[in-house]
């Protein structure tokens, strides 16, 4: 383990429900080591997917703040937050969210596309091109590149998800519910895979899940209930 | 069309303006990030959901295709019988009425020695009735109402382009001062000869159907067709294509995927091949069919109008009627109706007899009366000028009353061929432009369908919006691809509606004809509008004003999914499966 990563300070979510107000985090603070294997495990509702989702800058806090290497994130500017997205850190959903219209080679070159001007992706793409099929490959899909995901399997797809989340080389990875769309078997080849890149790679790695299982790989266990956790960092 | 397109002031300000929008709009879009360009295009054209937006262009190709062809076909309309009422007139007309002018020579002097001016002739302008023994045993002789106009033929045949329009003595090389003698070979030695007079066509002939023959080009109509079936087909191309990179492996897709490419590459190698060949084509066309030959005499008879504006009377009060028997030498046709059915041109002193406006000497005690014009008609060296001009003639009238007191007051209009004639142009520019107004509509019922299916894409696509938020993608950038996805759109309705269009001006005769003689209709009478064929005025700056309004319009309507997919939260896109 090294320095601190990502540091999570007294995060509070709200949300408006007509005339109420819903508490669904409560002043959650955390932080994350770089090469850790966090898991932050909790049942459902219990604000575990909220945190993800701040923990990764996709949702502004109520109160609170992400210090992401040292940096205040929802102090700086949102085309700040979505370049660091872009550039360092790596998402992988339950339900994948691969773009149904993009083949699985498409899907994994997103990140690059997005921060590539259309002048420059001629040159660009064949370096991106590689990466990206090197890393399907890693993952098992060469065979799969030009399908799209509807012609894939739940692990394939789930493994495409990584594959894009991994492409760019983020420095955190941010994964919720990976296997709770999977079968047993095919869940437990995800987290090999997310120990492996871990274990080998170093790369930072928090998981959000309600599996008891799936936790026991992790590095540190989080519990969350009703929005608070049940053990501070 | 090209030169009076190269012509326009404004050419070299309005092409740079146009290249230096196109090169900031490339410019622009070779900065912005390239997963808009491709998923936009994954949008549109990806399996066959991409029928809804390539459905979508059509109203737009409509609109564009409608507009273009039917704004150049009312602008062939405004613009040819501009240059018919004009080459019947003059730059400008000083009208007297039926008063008359008094020492029109001297007026005439007086503006010809305005700068711009060109040339000045008098015109005798009065109401008759003409009556017309046709050479046919068995017609009655055939009686109308009808203008006489005195003319100077060789100062006339300055004005405008009245020599153009006679039947006879067009191109023939004849003197302008003689367009009005009757030459020898036309009367009988035995006959003592009239005054000659030109007839408009409309005047001495009767409407009658009549067999003629055109040169239409066969296969046009196919070429055409072909055209269109290509286009068709390479859309229709791109969809089997895009299904079938959807199942790689599936052979019988890529068999129709090469069945579709052949079959769109020999609509088009047809489309190319088919020759074009010019034939002659039959067709009924009612035409004024002259009762009267030249040589032939025609009757025309006055009320004429003394200077003190009262009728010439006989005996017992009864207005004295002035008829004059006339020999046709010519007859005139300048595709003007209004002209073409009334016009008599007679020598200028024997209508000015016939008008009254001759002059009279002092008799019995009363005083003399000056010869009159009822009209002088002014050419000038730059039509441009002509308003300007029309202020110093005014001017100038001015001053002669000044000087020539014995005038009196005298109500002088004078106006621009363009204001004389402004009732019969407005029409036809009213109608012009109520007729773009109304098809123009079509655009906001399309711009409504864009705005409807981008928010649409925008709702389906919610899922898409998010992930690629949550890869990074900025809001405005999200928003932004749907935004050329409306762009596309309009741009395919448009590139579509202008080359259809324009194909449909380039053979719009042979498919005129072709129409005619597969449905047995007529479907342009040329008696009904007077032209020999449909009219048409291609505008540049119309067609691009047209394609760009419904580039512009396509991207606005967009912005409902571009609004919908910039403000959506990544975490509200990726919340819920």
């Amino acid at each position: 383990m090294s320095e601190t990563v990502l540091e999570a300070r007294g995060l509070t979510k709200d949300y408006a429900m007509g005339p109420q107000t819903l508490r669904v985090l409560h002043h959650v603070s955390l932080s994350v080591a770089g090469g850790e294997f966090l898991c932050i495990l909790g049942p459902s509702g219990s604000g575990k997917s909220t945190l993800l989702h701040l923990l990764g800058l996709l949702d502004r806090p109520t109160e609170g703040s992400v210090i992401f290497e040292g940096q205040d994130a929802f102090a700086k500017p949102k085309r700040w937050r979505d370049r660091l997205r872009n550039e360092a850190i790596g998402f992988v959903f339950q339900f994948y969210y691969l773009m149904p219209d993009l083949s699985v080679l498409e899907n994994t070159l997103l990140p690059a596309m997005i921060r590539t001007p259309a002048m420059a992706w001629p040159l660009a793409r064949r370096k991106h091109r590689q990466r990206a099929l090197q890393v399907l490959g890693d993952l098992g899909l060469a065979e799969r590149v030009r399908h799209v995901p509807q012609e894939l399997s739940g692990g394939e797809r789930q493994r495409a998800a990584l594959a894009r989340a991994l492409v760019h080389e983020p420095r955190l990875l941010f994964a919720d519910e990976p296997t709770g769309n999977l079968d047993t078997a095919t869940g437990a080849e995800i987290m090999r895979v997310l120990t492996r890149l871990n274990k080998r790679d170093g790369l930072t790695v928090v998981v959000v899940t309600h599996d008891e299982r799936v936790a026991e790989q992790a590095d540190r266990i989080l519990r969350l209930r009703d929005g608070r956790l049940l053990h501070g960092d | 069309m090209l030169n009076e397109w190269l012509a326009w002031r404004w050419v070299i300000p309005a092409t740079a303006a146009g290249v230096l929008l196109a090169l900031a709009l490339l410019a622009a879009l070779l900065r912005t990030p390239v997963y808009k360009h491709i998923i936009c295009l994954k949008y549109l054209f990806c399996g066959w959901k991409a029928v809804v937006p390539m459905v979508s262009a059509l109203p737009a190709a409509l609109g564009v295709f409608l507009l273009i062809l039917v704004f150049a076909i009312m602008d062939g309309f405004v613009a040819e019988t501009r240059e018919m009422t004009r080459g019947t007139l003059a730059d400008i007309i000083v009208d007297a009425h039926m008063e008359g002018l008094p020492y029109y020579d001297d007026f005439v002097r007086q503006i010809e020695n305005l700068e711009g001016v060109q040339a000045a002739t008098p015109i005798i302008q009065t109401y008759a009735v003409i009556r017309v023994k046709p050479r046919y045993a068995g017609i009655r002789p055939i009686v109308r109402p009808c203008v006489v106009l005195g003319i100077r033929p060789s100062e006339k045949a300055e004005m405008g382009r009245f020599q153009e329009y006679l039947q006879r003595q067009r191109g023939s090389g004849y003197p302008a001062a003689d367009l009005l003698k009757v030459p020898d070979y036309l009367v009988p030695p035995s006959q003592a000869p009239h005054p000659g007079c030109i007839a408009g066509v409309g005047v001495i002939g009767t409407p009658m159907p009549r067999a003629v023959a055109e040169i239409g080009q066969a296969g046009a109509e196919w070429r055409v067709l072909l055209a269109f079936l290509t286009a068709l087909a390479v859309v229709v191309f791109l969809f089997v294509w895009q299904a079938s990179r959807r199942r790689p492996g599936r052979r019988l897709w890529r068999v129709a995927m090469l069945v579709w490419a052949g079959t769109a590459a020999a609509l088009a190698l047809s489309a190319t091949l088919i020759p074009v060949t010019p034939t002659r084509v039959e067709r009924t066309q009612v035409i004024d069919f002259p009762l009267v030959d030249y040589g032939g005499d025609l009757v025309v008879s006055t009320i004429p109008v003394r200077a003190s504006g009262a009728l010439d009377v006989e005996a017992g009060g009864i207005p004295r009627v002035s008829s004059r028997a006339l020999t046709l030498v010519d007859t005139f046709k300048s595709g003007y109706w209004e002209a073409d059915s009334t016009n008599v041109y007679v020598d200028f002193a024997a209508a000015q007899q016939m008008a009254g406006m001759d002059g009279q000497p002092p008799s019995d005690g009363k005083p003399g009366a000056a010869a009159r014009a009822s009209q002088i008609q002014v050419k000038v060296k730059n039509p441009a000028q002509a308003s300007a001009i029309v202020k110093q003639i005014d001017g100038a009238w001015q001053a002669f009353v000044r000087d020539r007191p014995e005038v009196g007051l005298l109500h002088l209009t004078v106006n621009t061929w363009e204001t004389q004639q402004r009732m019969i142009l407005t029409v036809v520019e009213v109608e012009r432009n109520i007729t773009a107004l109304m098809l123009g509509m079509m655009f906001l019922g399309f711009g409504i369908l864009i705005a409807l299916i981008s928010y649409v894409m925008a709702y389906i696509k919610s899922r898409d919006v998010g992930i690629l938020k949550a890869l990074g993608a900025r809001d405005a950038g999200v928003g932004s691809l749907f935004l050329g996805y409306g762009f596309i759109i309009g741009l395919i309705g448009t590139a579509i509606g202008l080359v259809g269009a324009l194909l449909m001006l380039h053979y719009l005769d042979p498919i005129e004809l072709w129409v005619n003689s597969t449905l047995g209709i007529d479907v342009f009478p040329r008696e009904m509008y007077y032209f020999d064929h449909i009219p048409r005025h291609l505008s540049v700056p119309w067609c691009v004003g047209v394609s760009l309004a419904v580039l512009v319009l396509s991207t606005l309507a967009s912005m409902a999914g571009g609004l919908l997919a910039a403000l959506k939260q990544p975490v509200e896109a990726l919340r819920y499966e």
